[in-house]
């Protein structure tokens, strides 16, 4: 800098200035478009007043006496979806024609208009439709030949369900491993898994099941894959870049994807909804961060899907995608709300407001229709635990009681099924580390306390108002609990830091069948069925001795099967069941008839395998001992060479050259005694 | 079974030989120290004295009267097994990894390892020419320069040497030319251990791929493979039973990850025909390093990374054990 200043001033700098103009003929070749892209695209086009005009039908007609005050009221009600730059009561005999043009400041607002606006009540005899200009062009202009859409050819993908046809009633489970460079399904066998289908980079990197089990999802760069039938094709794709998270409707009609990367304002495309069957995109929202995901929750019949944002509780309803009632609840300080597995309800709860109470409420959907509110007192967080079957609730509340430093803990119970919902509640002494509810029963089991003492409650829900305490075991290590989910028998699991503790409980009589170690387990799975258990390390959380273990449901171990940088298992869902309850009793009443049967096979299969394994064994030892044979010919061929190696003396056997051992005594101490020989 | 344990060591075992009547038992040590023991009882012999370094190997010929140990002192050395008498000093460029005698006791042969600018070879001495040993000039050196030897063991007659490599290769060196004369890849990492069966018909290899594979010795045709979880560092072949065992260890830096329960280091028995595990035997403190038969199948000894080598003599059930088939 100071040079060049100093070259200016300098009298003696007289190097003309270069000269920046453009020479005489020069013609650029820059479009506008390139260079004032951004200028132009505000450029105002013809076509857009067009687009921002909205029609609106059944105004009432007035004349000019009333004509102030349906502007206004008009204004009232549109101005709400943008700014109106311009409006035309067209009149006709002195009158309004009864419909009206409105022009917005941007085509969004018009199509806001079109969306909120249409089907507005004025009044009995005045509902408003409205209509895009635009749209009533599109109308007039559809051709009068009608070409019938292309048929879709028909994708067979087979027997949806054909792996619940399995003869020995196998379940089957996904396994990732070689970090994720391999996934396989197996068919699940109490002797060793059956590989059912195996690929090389089939997900990039984690897989997920469909709730009733139909579909494998996988996940790629660009989107997600589902899988299925008998052989695993591909179903359907879903394009979302950078997909990350996903979310299956529990009907499986639906799957909820959501990017971290894809959003813009106009277009929301953090989350999206698809339909399943015709891989339609049905819905995009926006999505600020996925912590708490599902952001979506569904209903269990899914028929309504909702998210929580700030103050407020926005419900959605299939197929349309649209809002309940077209409008979100505003609910004030909302923390936390969950659908109830069994029935449309939604419970959830905010936190004390100055002096109103926090409180946990229970809301019926569609109605909206608030079936039950317990009002809590200090409290500092609550978390809301469904029974699987919706028959009862369990808000878990935190609390500082007045005149104390301490937190409390306090289970309130709802029990849904009784008539206005009593709420019972039980008071916990410890710290709560988990908590969990039978699957189809009325018992929960929690574990509370501090490491390294650590106890498992079981608790029953009576049908006479009680909650009583079962047993308490003490001095547990686990800090997981997994139900079966046919209800009773129950795995405590100390995972990670410590150490793959395991006991199996049987809560029927609240005994310990056995008590086991995976050493540095990461997870639990139970299958569907509620037989066997799989405890498993995982090389995302461990590197070394990565495994998963097959145990019985009673805790006997039964296989140990090691994959090289096995990452994750996942049972196979099984749809619900299509019995009727009146036909699962019979089937319950000849169980013996039928456990007979199955017994038979299994003694057959067992001697099956016993055999197969015995086959096997005689053909190696055969091949073996083929091999030795030969070997042995060659050796005694070479014998002549060994003797003159070692000059004659022959070392074939340890016992050929008995003239030259030598006799050697060597001792072997076999006691000490110490003698006391008194005074000498 | 109860063992009978050698503590005559401060460090770490890395081999253990019985001579070929199986009285004897060699140690040898990371604390320069070899070793001679009774196996019938354990009572120590005497000690082989002048390594400076660590000892690697250790081999005795076949009417036990000499010894070779090659240590990391860049020095191969032969002692008169008797007496303890040091009769020759070979030095190297190198660390002596692997060394032994073939059938005749004549010849020896060691190999030097991949270090400081030295190449890795595969040296020659035949020991009824003492000028060879005098000017320290072997009668042929073989240069490995792609991959370093980590174990080898002689053929049945003396005509080649099998040398396992870092990389699980095994070669056949002809010790008259030093060609390869023939090749096997069927390890993916590198082989810490070859042993050969008592009639030097197979040879058995263990490798940090956490197999160990049974060979041909004169096709290096590949018979068996016996998978663990673990690196094997030893493997060795029953001279009586079809068995063979292996021992091994977790990666020095992954012990303190595991429970001190799992860790607690066996030595496994396969059978060879089946390449079925029946049966471990615990003991040691730290991973086996060394792995050894009696020369008539009725015991075995094990050194391990603590320091102490354990004679077991098997109990009767053991002979009479047999997988159903």
């Amino acid at each position: 800098m100071q040079d060049t200043l100093a070259m200016v001033d300098d009298p003696e700098y007289e190097e003309e200035e270069p000269s920046f103009s453009d020479p005489e003929d020069f013609e650029d070749d820059i479009e506008d478009e390139e260079l004032l892209e951004d200028i132009l695209r505000e450029k105002p086009q013809e076509a857009d007043g067009i687009d921002s005009v909205v029609v609106v039908d059944n105004v009432p007609q007035v004349g000019p006496e009333r004509l102030e005050k349906l502007k206004n009221v008009i204004h009232k009600i549109f101005s709400k979806f943008g700014k109106i730059t311009t409006e035309f009561y067209p009149e006709a005999d002195g009158m309004t024609k009864g419909y009206i043009f409105l022009e917005y400041a941007a085509p969004t607002q018009a199509v806001e208009a079109v969306k909120n606006a249409d089907g507005y009540k004025l009044d009995k005899q005045h509902t408003f439709r409205v209509n895009l200009f635009t749209d009533f062009d599109k109308y007039m202009n559809i051709s009068d030949e009608w070409e019938a859409p292309e048929k879709q050819p028909f994708k067979d993908f087979g027997n949806m369900r054909h792996w619940i046809e399995d003869s020995d009633c196998r379940d089957q489970y996904s396994v990732i491993y070689e970090a994720g460079e391999r996934t396989a399904i197996f068919s699940n066998d109490a002797k060793d898994p059956i590989l059912a289908e195996e690929r090389a980079r089939w997900t990039e990197t984690y897989v997920r099941w469909s709730p009733k089990g139909t579909y494998l999802a996988t996940f790629h760069q660009r989107g997600i894959a589902l899988w299925g039938g008998e052989k695993f094709k591909q179903i359907q794709r879903f394009s979302h870049q950078g997909v990350s998270l996903i979310d299956f409707s529990p009907c499986e009609r639906y799957v909820v994807t959501f990017s971290p990367l894809m959003d813009t304002k106009e277009d929301p495309q953090a989350i999206i909804i698809w339909d399943i069957l015709t891989g339609q995109k049905k819905r995009g929202f926006h999505c600020e961060s996925s912590a708490h995901w599902p952001i979506f929750k569904w209903s269990h019949d899914g028929k309504f899907f909702a998210r929580m944002t700030t103050d407020t509780l926005s419900i959605y309803e299939t197929p349309s995608m649209g809002l309940l009632d077209k409008k979100s609840l505003k609910i004030n300080g909302i923390k936390d709300f969950s659908w109830s597995p069994g029935d449309n309800i939604i419970a959830f709860w905010v936190p004390e407001d100055k002096d109103i109470p926090a409180r946990v409420t229970l809301m019926q959907l569609p109605s909206r229709q608030e079936i039950r509110v317990r009002n809590l007192f200090n409290v500092v967080d609550c978390k809301l635990h469904w029974q699987r079957n919706g028959d009862y609730l369990c808000v878990k509340v935190d609390r500082t009681p007045k005149g104390t430093q301490g937190v409390v803990t306090n289970f309130e119970i709802f029990r849904m099924r009784e008539k206005q919902v009593p709420v019972d509640v039980v008071e916990m002494k410890e710290s709560i580390i988990a908590f969990a509810w039978e699957p189809n029963g009325s018992k929960f089991a929690v574990l509370h306390g501090e490491s390294p003492r650590i106890n498992a409650s079981f608790y029953h829900v009576k049908n006479n108002g009680k909650i009583e305490l079962i047993k308490m075991f003490d001095k547990q290590q686990a800090n997981s609990i997994f139900w079966s989910p046919q209800g009773q028998f129950m795995v405590l699991a100390g995972l990670r830091s410590m150490n793959g503790a395991l006991a199996f409980v049987d809560t029927s009589d609240c005994t310990m069948m056995n008590i086991a170690e995976h050493y540095m387990a990461s997870d639990v799975e139970w299958d569907p069925t509620g037989r066997y258990v799989v405890t498993s390390v995982s090389w995302w959380s461990h590197k070394v001795d990565n495994a998963y273990w097959l145990w019985t449901f009673q805790g006997r171990l039964l296989q140990k099967n090691n994959k090289d940088r096995f990452c994750q298992l996942l049972w196979r869902p099984r749809p619900p069941t299509l019995l009727s309850s009146d036909q699962i009793k019979m089937i319950k009443k000849d169980l013996k008839k039928y456990s007979k049967i199955f017994e038979q096979k299994d003694r057959l299969s067992q001697s099956k395998a016993s055999k197969e394994l015995v086959d096997k064994r005689r053909a190696m030892m055969e091949e073996y001992r083929q091999y030795r044979e030969a070997a042995q010919q060659l050796y005694h061929e070479q014998k002549s060479l060994r003797l003159e190696l070692r000059g004659g003396v022959d070392t074939d056997e340890l016992d050929s050259n008995v003239d030259d051992w030598e006799e050697e005594t060597i001792e072997f101490f076999i006691n000490e005694e110490i003698i006391p020989l008194g005074d000498l | 079974m109860k063992p009978i344990l050698l503590q005559g060591h401060e460090r770490s075992i890395t081999q253990i030989k019985y001579n070929r009547e199986g009285d004897l038992l060699f140690s040898v040590a990371k604390d320069t120290v070899a070793n001679v023991w009774y196996s019938v009882n354990g009572e120590r012999l005497g000690t082989y004295n002048g390594h400076t370094g660590a000892v690697w190997c250790v081999d005795c010929d076949w009417d036990t009267k000499n010894v070779l140990t090659g240590s990391a002192d860049n020095s191969c050395r032969l002692w008169d097994c008797e007496t303890g008498k040091q009769l020759a000093l070979l030095n190297t460029n190198s660390a002596v990894r692997t060394c032994g005698f073939d059938f005749s006791g004549n010849i020896i042969m060691f190999s030097t390892d991949k270090q400081m600018g030295y190449q890795c070879f595969l040296n020659f001495f035949d020991l009824r020419d003492p000028q060879q040993m005098e000017d320290n000039n072997p009668y042929l050196s073989v240069p490995c320069s792609e991959c370093k030897i980590t174990s080898a063991v002689w053929g049945p007659l003396g005509e080649f040497v099998i040398a396992g490599h870092e990389n699980g290769e095994i070669n056949q060196f002809s010790a008259k030319s030093g060609e390869i004369l023939k090749k096997a890849k069927e390890h993916t990492r590198q082989i810490n251990d070859i042993q050969s069966s008592v009639d030097l018909t197979m040879v058995i290899t263990a490798s940090k791929d956490n197999t160990s594979k049974l060979f041909d010795s004169n096709s290096l045709d590949h018979i068996k493979t016996f998978r663990t979880d673990r690196p094997v560092n030893s493997a060795a072949i029953s001279p009586i039973m079809d068995h063979v065992v292996m021992g091994g260890g977790q990666e020095a830096m992954d012990v303190t990850t595991t429970s001190t329960r799992i860790g607690k280091f066996e030595a496994r028995f396969f059978h060879a025909a089946y390449e079925e595990e029946f049966g471990r035997v615990k003991g040691h403190f730290g991973p086996i390093n060394c792995v050894a038969f009696h020369p008539d199948g009725k015991s075995y000894s094990s050194g391990g990374e603590d320091g102490y080598v354990r004679i077991h003599y098997f109990d009767p059930q053991y002979f009479d054990f047999e997988l159903e088939a």
